[in-house]
């Protein structure tokens, strides 16, 4: 495992392309929105795990024996799986429902923070972090019978950047794997890399000899995994149905006998499943229908902000916004409180730098003096900044939105205020194909605004590192911005975002990204706007439901255990 | 010339037809801006990665050079595989073709079962009120969106009162242990029923609105004529005019607009199926254009022209079983 393929740095999960849920960093290593892009809109993964959930479920932890045994769960989620193993998925839908039939060797809690689940215990971890040891559980097997091997660890962990798959990025931090036993497992890292304890480890296990007997059976017809769901059937586009393994070896033993989901992509007609009792939990519900699920009578909303960031930015290659002062006078067009006020609300909430908030809550970064960067509208300081940085009255901006109406409407937004200032201002709403094409041009002819959103774990360098971080890896690729080459400034900020990378001690680490995320937005190379929440509509006979930040959802895990009331 | 000869002679014309088709689809999916293999792997993968989706796409040839491959690829009945399902196209489709011509099949029947019943008594009721309520419900239908009409169906039917599923399509033929709650193959059909009602009634509204309206005129044009004056003149009873003399008569122009009608229930499809979740061609058009799956968009558009060409054929053919007069040699 090299650097090399450091370049593969994203994948479709992170870039929130406007479809599907949230997190699901467990499964595949990392979270982010789907393909696609319909209206309602979103995706995005992170959070605090502290979401309001007003629903009428039980939070109460895990399965506490009050729970109904047995039950069918149907739930709608937004698209169709399309493959289940977790070596090469790359979709939210497909990690949705993997992520029930695998394990990692660490799993989510309730929030962000990971616990064993092969594992036994923490993971012991040199001076340096630059080497893990974990014991892997003695009675943990998969669901054919077979142990799991610190060789199906070394497998499972190797066969992405072995294979080239799309996810090959999100372990190219490990140098070498060494397997002294069959239950022990090193990882030795190239560089002592600050997330790994907090988010890799929790990638899936995948037994090594099933998988290699045949890859495509294992992709889509016999996924074996060791979690406490097993694969039953799936015709794509209709549904796909896991069972629960009644021999799992861990704890719970889910009361679920059985879940099926189902893809409903019209936000409307998934509330209506809701109401009319087809599905029992429908995923991802849109702002102007809230209050519709509201008014179901036997069911409620369950939502935690996810792990995700979606913004406006500008190109600092090309044109007048290469100047900041442009960029301010830009921030004064519009009042961004307000748009996610108008377009976002209550499906997101507010954020007020690259960090989504449960981040934030979990290192303790000081976010007031990052809230008091962004200017409140006022036309007439725009146009006095305009004037002082020359920008000529016949300028005609260019804002490209991907197909999402949320941004769209952000978009629009600064349109009118630069219209209101003087300007020509045109908002282009492209397609995914066309819009990332143009917004890593840097040419002022395809852009001088755009907006975006991006989901990644849960650890600051998700949401620095690949969007601002200038390497020969991330340069001009990931970021339209081309912030990092701006200015001298600019680069002694994006820089720390690479140090800090590289950076085993957390405090150490904390300094260095509030300093760099201090920079980048008082020079307003990113306007952070909003976070948008894991929103479930859930009936009320479906217990001890967990939305989750990270994963989008739980429904037998740690700390709980869904049962449906008969 | 015989049937059979004229029928080979239009499958054969039909050849030139689809291969204007092909190309037309093939230029038109290269000159969408974008890069499938963005889409396909995010904005930044590797240029090892990239290189290789592009090989194995032929994605790394000239234009001219993955044109003349496609072609040969379809002579074969080869529409290659599918980017973003990664199975044969030809697989894709015929998962969900059944699934589309089921519900086509449904909402024709639909149509041709209202709009014939309400063209007759539209045209013998001239003028009067049942007239101008079938006026209006035909002006109504066509000038409603598909997907509207299923929103409010839904809303309705689903939402507010419970009567019909909101999603799915169940397969008649399906066994009764891959439908939820099924016991045998009679609750399996009542299933289907219940799930292709909604969506029969979104797709079929617009074609009935159509067929009303073509009949109307068609019966009012057909009991003006000459012979029904005669027959009337004889003592016929209307009743027996309408059923021996003029129906039969008025149904060519019908069997026309079936035909031509297709393309418009194929467009239709497309929202319908989105709207109620179905997993037919629609649905899988919508994904290969929105993930920029060019074979597959590819694929699916011959697929629509091949259908559309076939139901013209059957259409001309159908004329001489309606009216004798129509011979194959090129004469009326």
């Amino acid at each position: 495992m090299t650097k090399d393929n450091n370049s593969q740095l994203i994948d479709r999960r992170r870039m929130l392309q406007g479809l599907g849920v949230a997190g699901i960093a467990s499964v595949a290593g990392c979270s982010g929105g789907g393909g696609g892009g319909d209206d309602t809109g979103n995706d995005s993964g992170n959070g605090s795990g502290d979401g309001s959930g007003d629903g009428n479920q039980s939070d109460d932890g895990s399965g506490d024996g009050q729970a109904s045994q047995g039950g069918q769960l149907k739930m709608a989620l937004v698209k169709s799986p399309l493959e289940f193993d977790p070596i090469v998925l790359n979709d939210v839908p497909s990690a949705q429902v993997s992520q029930n039939i695998f394990e990692g060797l660490y799993e989510y809690d309730e929030s962000t923070g990971l616990v064993p689940a092969l594992a036994d215990g923490e993971p012991e971890v040199n001076d340096e972090g630059t080497v893990y040891t974990v014991q892997i559980a003695e009675d943990a097997t998969f669901q054919n019978g077979d142990d799991v091997t610190s060789e199906d660890v070394k497998y499972s962990f190797e066969a992405p950047v072995d294979e080239e798959t799309d996810n090959a990025s999100e372990l190219n931090m490990v140098d070498t794997i060494d397997t002294p036993d069959e239950k022990t497992v090193v990882f030795n890292l190239s560089y002592p890399y600050g997330a790994f304890g907090e988010t890799t480890l929790a990638w899936s296990i995948v037994p090594k000899s099933v998988r290699e007997e045949d890859p495509d059976a294992f992709n889509d017809s016999k996924p074996v995994g060791s979690g406490p769901f097993e694969f039953d059937e799936w015709q794509e586009g209709n549904f796909a149905r896991i069972t629960r393994y009644d021999d799992y070896w861990g704890d719970p033993m889910p009361n679920l006998e059985s879940v099926e989901f189902v893809p409903v992509e019209e936000s409307t007609t998934r509330v209506t499943t809701l109401r009319n009792g087809e599905n029992d939990i429908i995923e991802e519900i849109p702002p102007k229908l809230y209050s519709s699920v509201e008014q179901i009578q036997d069911a409620g909303i369950q939502e935690v902000p996810g792990i995700g960031y979606f913004y406006m930015a500008f190109n600092c290659a090309e044109g007048p916004t290469t100047d900041p002062k442009v960029r301010e006078a830009v921030d004064y067009c519009f009042d961004m409180d307000q748009a996610v006020s108008n377009y976002v609300e209550p499906s997101g909430v507010r954020q007020y730098s690259p960090l989504p908030q449960s981040i934030v809550d979990d290192w303790g970064f000081d976010t007031g003096p990052w809230e008091q960067i962004p200017h409140s509208k006022d036309i007439e300081q725009a146009q006095q900044l305009f004037d002082e940085a020359g920008v000529s009255q016949d300028y005609s901006w260019r804002i490209i939105v991907p197909p999402d109406d949320k941004r769209e409407q952000i978009g629009v937004t600064v349109s009118n205020g630069l219209q209101e200032a003087g300007f020509d201002a045109e908002v282009q709403r492209l397609d995914w194909g066309a819009f990332l094409e143009q917004y890593v041009s840097g040419s002022e002819d395809d852009y001088n605004i755009y907006t975006l959103g991006w989901s990644g774990s849960p650890d600051p360098d998700a949401f620095t590192y690949y969007m601002f971080g200038a390497t020969e890896d991330t340069l001009g690729v990931t970021d339209g911005t081309f912030y990092h080459d701006s200015s001298e400034r600019a680069k002694e900020a994006t820089e720390k975002f690479v140090e800090a990378r590289e950076t085993n001690d957390q405090e150490q680490r904390k300094q260095l990204y509030t300093e760099g995320i201090t920079t980048v937005l008082e020079d307003r190379a990113h306007l952070p706007a909003y976070n948008l929440k894991n929103s479930f509509g859930v009936k009320e006979y479906v217990n001890d439901f967990a939305e989750h930040p990270v994963d989008s959802f739980h429904l037998s895990s740690n700390h709980n255990n869904v049962s449906i009331d008969e | 010339m015989s049937r059979l000869r004229y029928t080979i002679g239009r499958l054969l014309q039909a050849i030139p037809v689809l291969v204007g088709v092909v190309t037309i689809t093939f230029l038109l999916t290269d000159a969408i801006p974008g890069d499938p293999v963005s889409i396909m792997l995010g904005p930044s993968p590797s240029a090892q990665q990239a290189e290789a989706i592009r090989a194995k796409f032929g994605l790394d040839q000239p234009l001219y050079v993955r044109y003349f491959n496609y072609l040969f690829d379809v002579i074969q009945l080869d529409l290659g595989e599918s980017l973003y399902y990664g199975v044969p196209v030809t697989q894709k489709i015929m998962e969900r073709l059944p699934v589309t011509m089921l519900l086509m099949t449904s909402s024709f029947t639909f149509a041709l079962v209202t709009a014939v019943p309400l063209g007759i008594i539209s045209a013998k009721r001239r003028n009067k009120p049942a007239d101008h309520i079938s006026r209006v419900v035909a002006l109504l239908g066509v000038s409603t969106p598909s997907f509207w009409i299923g929103l409010m169906l839904i809303i309705v039917f689903a939402y507010n009162v419970s009567w019909f599923p909101a999603t799915g399509l169940v397969m008649p033929w399906a066994p009764p242990s891959a439908i939820g709650g099924a016991s045998n193959q009679i609750d399996v059909i009542v299933t289907s029923i219940r799930h292709l009602v909604l969506p029969t009634i979104t797709l079929g509204t617009l074609q009935m609105a159509a067929f009303t309206r073509i009949e109307r005129s068609s019966m009012l044009e057909v009991l003006g004529e000459e012979y029904v004056k005669l027959a009337r003149a004889y003592g016929v009873s209307e009743g027996k005019i309408l059923r021996k003399h003029a129906f039969r008569n008025a149904q060519l122009p019908l069997i026309t607009i079936v035909g031509l009608q297709l393309t418009t229930a194929l467009g239709g499809a497309v929202l319908t199926e989105t709207v109620f979740s179905i997993n037919g061609m629609g649905r899988l058009v919508i994904t290969a254009i929105q993930n920029q799956d060019f074979l597959l968009v590819m694929g699916t558009t011959l697929m629509f022209g091949v259908v559309f060409v076939v139901g013209v054929i059957i259409t001309d053919l159908s004329y001489a079983y309606v009216d004798p007069r129509v011979s194959f040699d090129g004469g009326d």
